[in-house]
């Protein structure tokens, strides 16, 4: 064990605040924490409700997953092979421009066989999601979402932040500003961005996704990085060892010390705080970042693919290790969904990359005891057309962007397993029963993390800002266990 | 993770009563007794706010949420009858106020606000609004839609303390509140935190030294005034100041969106420092900016500045639709023009009315109307001139072709015309009979070495005489089956094209590219071990180009187009080079066109030739082309740009001659006719062809940058966009101000000139108020109002509101004169005040809003970093230019955008320039400045955040920037003579411009005494510390000492006092 490691392993967080109060009153100090003595969950607004989810791993799959290949069965489309999809379920709707030119709309029904899955009976995609299917009864299945955004930028944006106009916090800022820090040593909200292992199609995902918006700048999500240092500049400079480290760091505090002494400002309090962090987060970064304590059974779990820094497996486990140790909000990005071409050439390789974590996550958690109260949420930001978009064959098609309907899925967390929600009509184009807009959805997350959407709200601009936005949103009461 | 000292708190009680108990004592403290009702109640201090909160969003300026037909916004609204019958307020008479009952009855029907608001009135509110009603229910127009009033400067209980008008004010709110300022600063804080203020860079030892008082005391008054003289006549003054006023004008240098690609911008980003330090008025400043395009015969600096419209983020992403794009544009626009000069959140109404300020959707595309009518398109192609609009900036030596050029182009078209006219009967007559096969007649003959036709659609193509693995054909190529060529297919030519470095030549193709990103061979003649001798003409991503090699890199050319050559689609792409053995001498067509090419490698010396064959699809042994390649000619001399024009155009030409040619069609073909058989024509058209290839070769090696340029032939008008929709057009506004401040003047221009000077107008009652107040923001901390971008009903109320008019007043009235208004806060006693905090003012004046000390706070960004640089003696002082690339962790860019971008660090000078010029990638700002809160730029920031988190800690500590710039101030302290007290010393005083106090040197000895055996007991520990950064240690000093001061310095650099200016 290093030095640092020990020394962090000695430092309680009783210690630390007990020293802290030292130097400056109690009182003092608690606002210099920004936190309540009392408080468990440092930082935390209280909750409107007795919460159902503590924490979120929220996988995000960008570029817009293909419903009717995946999770809406539309076993009729089979018969209307290569026909056209009928004006009367289009309804003039705004396409792309990529096929708003097309001469024709030809209707191309999945290729992949579909089965039922659990008691439920979920029709699901039996060639391509088999260990997720294992599930079909403690997952919860909405097949109506919808958003207003038809190309990947705004959509990504709304589907994170509720609205297509960048510049809003995400969610996961907002579940990090409600719900506070559980771990001194780690940030709240972490990013992690999983490379696909097929790369044809990746998409535009960028840092303003998981920006905190108009939220104190600590909700932004920290981004986990697969290559490099794992956290920026976590990693002490090559010849400077962990005690030496410490030497300096214990140095520069006292000189900040003298220094506040003389000049009483509270923030250079802050600041050694802040020093004393950034020690104990280089200390306890490595011990999260290292895989090789993970017993074998781990990787038999979640496949052998999560050795490998990076891929989809590899954060799915570490996101559990970071849920473990009290980070409150994993957010996974899964790129290369947007299959305007060749689904056939993509999309297995696509649910193989999350078929076996998925279900590992849902096992590991359980097996945990984590289960039922960290919410898992799988998604991408709008679905795709039943029409192809050029080439048609009965084995190979692309699809365009479609937000008229979608479908996602979300686990544990007091989701409602079993439930399927939502129908589409029989071309997977318009919803016929129960539609869930996006803010409904987000309302739903909120609610299971203990939150009322309407009265969770932040001061920015004069106006009590929420995630949800300024038209009738609504808690969606039959997704909730 | 973190304490905000700006962190804003919810409303809500429920909330509230979680907050820290603290903090909301000292809230109330500093509001100065606030459950106290005053004894004369001001309506906007008082009353407003709690409408504002509770009432608005129902009774407010929007009629789409407002209940009951009551707006409770204007001072009708309480007086006169509303739907119910009754006026909610009689003066006088809270009993008999329907406003007041409504508050305080039992009765959950009536009770106000109803509890689905989930907004609740405090006993206090409700005391304040009945006192109000019996004072007789004052109202006051919200202050800053009022013009600024000058006041007398107050008495105060000193006013001998005050140096500048300012300080009276300031004095006054003290005395107030029963504070007493903090004494002056001492001579060399002072001086630190001057220029750190008016350069962003701390004081060079030089400075200090000469401004020093030499008897160790204050500064006088002449003696301040001098120090910021000197240091405001700095070229680094207007680089500080531009830092500021492009986050404002959210300048980057990529688009944003999507790709999120280079967007060369750069220029004007040069303008705004030059516009600084020339300390142009702020008034022209600002009409430059926003309507420098249409002033009198504008000048290129006044294009240049239009840049300020054309900074914000813009898309090329396939499916967006061009006028959704444009009216996102434009609603950036808007709303950019509302923080920065209006101080209004006009964002707010994209959608809907205001719900607090009286300002409606129609008045939101009013507005947007101004930056509708300009010629910018609704994609931006990915490329760096976004597709234009755009000026091009050639250089001085390039200026006198550049501005000949047009008019020797004009008269070349006039002899052409003409040409054209001459030999159009000739046309005419040619045609009648003409067959397809008769244009073959017209391919260039003259030293054609080798013609590939490669449609034979199997087996070994004519003309080639052994190929690598066998190639496949498709049978739909561009003329007949082509072949498709990958990794270990390729066609030995043989001899024919054994051109040598200093021969003329030309070869041409027809290729189709497998990928964009994809790299490869067409034709080369090329000798991978020796050193890549000989010729190539290849794909690289996007863009194609030309080596032509004796040995690479030292003796060889390469030129590459610089514009996205390259698609998917068939192309025909040609080169020729002139045997020059220059860069200059290489040219590249892609379908008959000249491309912009940039010559990145010109050192070929030496006459060599290839010991290889020519080949297709390869160079010797590496480099295939993924693709198809057909019709490949070879040439042993430069083509005539006519004749390139012939090679490219041919096939389709033929086409059109076998059929029924239609107008265009026949057009075309009488200029080929001409072009190859009628000499006068021929002439011209080269000549008009070389002076245009002349005027595109300036164009590709001078810098360009955004312009805002108006369509001259419609008005500026725009739809309201019902939701803010773009396909929802509602009513046509015309361009036009908010009506809650007026109207443009009749004889206004109705466009963005017309808006430009209202802005700065003594009709407008904001923009002074708003621009004085980000200006005072930049010094202190924090602005007179906090919330810099929103004067808003909801902003915060001004903390010094007859001090913020009175600067209003003075700055406007002394001709926008921003250094004026510099020098007065810089010399103001307020400004002086040591940074010294007691009990007694952190309880009343916790924030310093009311200036109960000198301004202390955590630096930006980029003056850290620049600070670093600064006190290492590495900064350079080369200013403007591409954005630079400084180090970067790995991985950054990467992860970002569609399709792969890799950062690659510059080496040398640019490693060490200011960070004003370090390339701003929106999706991926600079990692180590986006952890101290550096904006994204990807919408206007005229007030950052300041966090102090542990990832800061972090970034001082590791980032290889701060480590270098350790090691580099640790050399100097080395080098210089003394023992180590002197040598800390020294160091001190050059980080913190101050000698090291006992204490403190007893900490740092110690902690060098433990360096010290660390390194020499650990000789590589130190190797490992002194190879960080790109300039070399140096070899000189023992590597464990160097070492050990290295982290001896890096202290110093990290403590707070350091961080804070």
């Amino acid at each position: 064990m290093s030095i640092l490691h020990e020394w962090n392993a000695l430092q309680t967080r009783r210690r630390f605040l007990g020293k802290g109060a030292n130097a400056l009153g109690a009182a003092a100090l608690t606002s210099l924490l920004g936190r309540s003595l009392a408080h468990a969950a440092p930082g935390a607004i209280s909750t409107q409700h007795p919460p159902k989810a503590k924490r979120v791993i929220y996988l995000h799959m960008v570029g817009g997953p293909a419903q009717m290949d995946l999770f809406d069965y539309k076993p009729k489309m089979k018969e209307m092979y290569d026909k056209d999809l009928p004006d009367s379920i289009r309804k003039g709707q705004r396409l792309t421009t990529m096929t708003s030119g097309q001469a024709r709309f030809p209707i191309a029904p999945s290729k992949y066989n579909f089965s039922q899955f659990g008691q439920c009976g979920m029709w699901l995609n039996s060639d391509l999601l088999p260990n997720l299917g294992k599930h079909a009864d403690e997952i919860c299945w909405m097949r109506s979402l919808n958003t207003e955004a038809i190309n990947h930028e705004p959509a990504i944006c709304a589907m994170q932040t509720g609205n297509q106009i960048t510049g809003r916090p995400c969610l996961g800022s907002w579940a990090s500003y409600g719900l506070g820090s559980e771990n001194e040593n780690l940030p709240n909200f972490v990013v992690l961005i999983a490379t696909p292992t097929n790369r044809d199609q990746e998409q535009a995902i960028s840092s303003r996704l998981w920006s905190s918006g108009y939220l104190p700048g600590e909700h932004a999500g920290v981004s986990f990085r697969s290559k490099g240092d794992p956290i920026l500049f976590i990693n002490n400079p090559p010849g400077v060892p962990d005690d030496l480290r410490k030497q300096t760091i214990d140095g520069i505090n006292q000189l900040n010390r003298l220094n506040y002494e003389t000049v009483g400002d509270p923030e250079t309090h802050t600041r050694i705080k802040q020093y004393e962090m950034a020690f104990r987060m280089q200390a306890s970064v490595p011990e999260l970042t290292d895989l090789t304590k993970e017993p074998e059974h781990v990787f038999k779990l979640y496949g052998e693919e999560a050795r490998k820094r990076g891929s989809f497996a590899n954060s799915v486990l570490m996101a559990r290790r970071l849920v473990e140790r009290g980070v409150r909000f994993v957010q996974i990005y899964h790129n290369n969904w947007d299959h305007h071409a060749n689904v056939n050439g993509r999309m297995p390789s696509q649910c193989k990359d999350i078929d076996q974590p998925c279900h590992a996550l849902i096992e590991d958690l359980k097996q945990r005891g984590m289960f039922d109260d960290t919410l898992i949420v799988w998604g991408g930001e709008f679905g795709r057309t039943i029409y192809s978009q050029g080439g048609l064959s009965r084995e190979n098609y692309g699809r365009d962007h479609h937000p008229r309907c979608f479908s996602m899925w979300m686990a544990g967390g007091g989701a409602k397993g079993g439930r399927i929600y939502g129908e589409t009509d029989e071309f997977s184009y318009n919803i016929v029963k129960d539609p869930l807009p996006i803010n409904d959805f987000h309302a739903t997350v909120l609610h299971l993390l203990g939150y009322d959407h309407e009265r969770f709200t932040f001061k920015y601009q004069g106006l009590d800002q929420k995630l949800t936005g300024v038209l009738p949103t609504k808690v969606v009461k039959a997704l909730i266990s | 993770m973190t304490t905000s000292a700006t962190r804003e708190r919810p409303p809500h009680p429920p909330f509230n009563q979680m907050r820290q108990p603290l903090a909301l004592l000292l809230l109330a403290a500093s509001l100065g007794a606030a459950e106290v009702v005053p004894e004369k109640i001001v309506f906007n201090r008082d009353i407003r706010p709690i409408l504002a909160d509770k009432c608005f969003h129902c009774h407010g300026p929007d009629p789409g949420t407002r209940k009951a037909g009551l707006r409770l916004d204007t001072e009708a609204g309480f007086f006169v009858a509303a739907e119910s019958g009754d006026a909610p307020v009689v003066k006088g008479d809270a009993a008999k106020s329907p406003l007041y009952q409504r508050l305080i009855t039992q009765d959950k029907d009536d009770h106000m606000p109803p509890p689905e608001s989930h907004k609740e009135l405090k006993e206090h509110e409700i005391a304040l609004l009945k006192a109000w009603i019996a004072q007789g229910a004052p109202w006051q127009p919200h202050w800053s839609l009022v013009a600024p009033q000058a006041a007398p400067l107050p008495r105060t209980s000193d006013d001998a303390w005050a140096k500048q008008p300012i300080d009276r004010f300031i004095r006054a709110k003290l005395d107030a509140v029963g504070l007493k300022p903090a004494p002056e600063a001492d001579a060399a804080t002072l001086i630190r935190r001057v220029s750190l203020d008016v350069t962003g860079l701390p004081p060079s030892p030089a400075l200090l030294a000469k401004h020093l008082p030499k008897d160790a005391g204050r500064l006088s008054d002449a003696q301040l005034s001098a120090l910021v003289d000197e240091l405001m006549a700095l070229p680094a003054y207007g680089e500080h100041r531009a830092r500021y006023w492009l986050d404002a004008a959210r300048y980057a240098d990529s688009h944003g969106l999507h790709f999120d690609a280079y967007r060369e911008m750069w220029p004007y980003r040069d303008w705004v420092v030059k516009a600084f330090n020339r300390n142009q008025p702020f008034d022209q400043f600002t009409v430059e900016q926003l309507a420098g395009d249409l002033l009198p015969n504008p000048t290129e600096d006044q294009r240049v500045a239009t840049g300020l419209q054309r900074c914000n983020p813009t898309t090329n992403e396939g499916g967006t639709i061009v006028e959704e794009n444009l009216a996102n544009y434009a609603a950036d626009r808007v709303q950019t023009l509302g923080w920065v000069y209006l101080g209004l959140t006009t964002n707010c109404a994209q959608c809907h009315d205001h719900k607090f300020d009286p300002f409606s959707q129609k008045d939101f595309y009013s507005m947007a109307a101004f930056f509708r009518n300009t010629t910018q398109g609704g994609l931006d192609g990915n490329v760096k001139d976004g597709r234009g609009p755009v000026i091009y900036l050639p250089s001085d030596a390039d200026r006198p072709r550049w501005n000949a050029l047009p008019a020797e182009i004009a008269k070349g078209n006039e002899q052409l015309a003409a040409a054209r006219k001459l030999g159009t009967p000739l046309f005419e007559k040619w045609i009648a009979t003409a067959k397809p096969a008769d244009l073959d007649a017209d391919i260039p003959a003259k030293d054609l070495v080798a013609r590939l036709a490669l449609n034979e659609g199997k087996g070994l193509p004519a003309g080639t005489t052994a190929a690598g693995d066998p190639v496949t054909w498709n049978k739909a190529g561009k003329t007949g089956p082509a072949p498709v060529f990958k990794k270990g297919s390729h066609l030995v030519v043989g001899d024919a094209g054994d051109f040598g470095t200093r021969q003329a030549f030309s070869a041409a193709a027809w290729i189709k590219a497998d990928k964009v990103e994809g790299t490869g061979t067409i034709v080369a003649r090329m000798d991978d071990p020796k050193a890549a001798q000989g010729w190539s003409f290849f794909q690289s991503g996007r863009n194609l180009g030309v080596y032509i090699i004796s040995k690479w890199p030292s003796d060889a050319i390469k030129v590459v187009t610089t514009r996205n050559a390259v698609n998917t689609a068939y192309q025909h792409v040609l080169m020729t080079y002139d045997g020059s053995g220059k860069a200059a001498g290489v040219k590249i067509y892609v379908n008959g066109a000249l491309a912009e090419t940039r010559g990145e490698v010109d050192t070929l010396k030496t006459a060599s030739k290839a010991a290889t064959p020519t080949r297709i699809g390869q160079r010797s042994l590496s480099e295939p082309f993924h693709g198809s390649i057909q019709d490949v000619f070879l040439y042993s001399r430069a083509l005539e740009p006519g004749e390139v024009t012939t090679l490219s155009k041919l096939g389709t030409l033929r086409q059109s001659l076998a059929g029924k040619p239609n107008a265009q069609q026949r057009d075309a073909l009488r200029e080929h006719f001409l072009l190859n058989r009628h000499e006068p024509f021929r002439l011209a058209s080269n000549a008009v062809a070389r002076l245009t290839a002349e005027q595109t070769m300036i164009r590709a090696r001078s810098p360009l940058t955004h312009v805002q340029e108006e369509k001259m032939d419609s008005p500026a008008m725009a739809n309201v966009l019902v939701r803010g929709a773009y396909d929802k057009k509602g009513d046509a506004v015309p361009a036009e101000i908010p009506s809650a401040l007026g109207k443009l003047p009749a004889d206004a221009p109705r466009n963005r000139l017309g808006l430009a000077r209202w802005i700065v107008s003594e009709a407008n009652p904001l923009t002074a108020r708003v621009t004085v107040n980000r200006m005072w923001q930049e010094l202190f901390g924090t602005g007179l109002v906090r919330t810099s971008e929103d004067f808003g009903i909801m902003g915060s109320p001004p903390s010094h509101p007859e001090l913020l008019d009175w600067l209003a007043i003075d700055f406007r009235t002394h001709g926008w004169d921003v250094k004026r208004f510099y020098r007065q806060l810089l010399t103001s006693a307020t400004y002086r005040q040591a940074a010294l905090t007691t009990k007694e003012k952190i309880e009343k004046d916790r924030d310093n809003a009311l200036l109960s000390r000198g301004p202390r706070f955590r630096m930006d960004a980029e003056m850290l970093r620049d600070q670093a640089l600064a006190v290492s003696g590495t900064l350079s002082p080369r200013m403007g230019g591409p954005g630079t690339k400084p180090y970067q962790p790995e991985n950054i860019w990467e992860v970002v955008g569609v399709g792969i971008q890799v950062y690659r660090p510059d080496t040398g000078e640019n490693l060490y320039r200011r960070s004003l010029y370090n390339y701003w990638r929106r999706m991926a700002p600079p990692a180590s400045l986006d952890l101290f809160n550096a904006p994204s730029r990807e919408v206007s920031c005229v007030r950052r955040d300041r966090t102090n988190t542990p990832l800061q800690a972090l970034v001082m500590l590791n980032d290889p920037q701060y480590v270098e710039a350790s090691r580099i101030l640790a050399q100097h302290t080395l080098l210089a003579a003394g023992d180590d007290l002197a040598r800390l010393d020294a160091a001190a005083r050059r980080v913190l411009c101050r000698p090291l106090k006992p204490a403190e040197t007893a900490i740092l000895t110690g902690s060098l005494a433990k360096l010290r055996a660390h390194y020499v007991a650990q000789p590589a520990d130190a190797a490992a510390l002194l190879g960080i950064g790109d300039a070399k240690a140096d070899e000189s000093l023992p590597k464990p000492e160097l070492a050990a001061w290295t982290m001896v310095c890096n202290q110093l650099l990290n403590l707070d006092e350091i961080l804070n200016k």
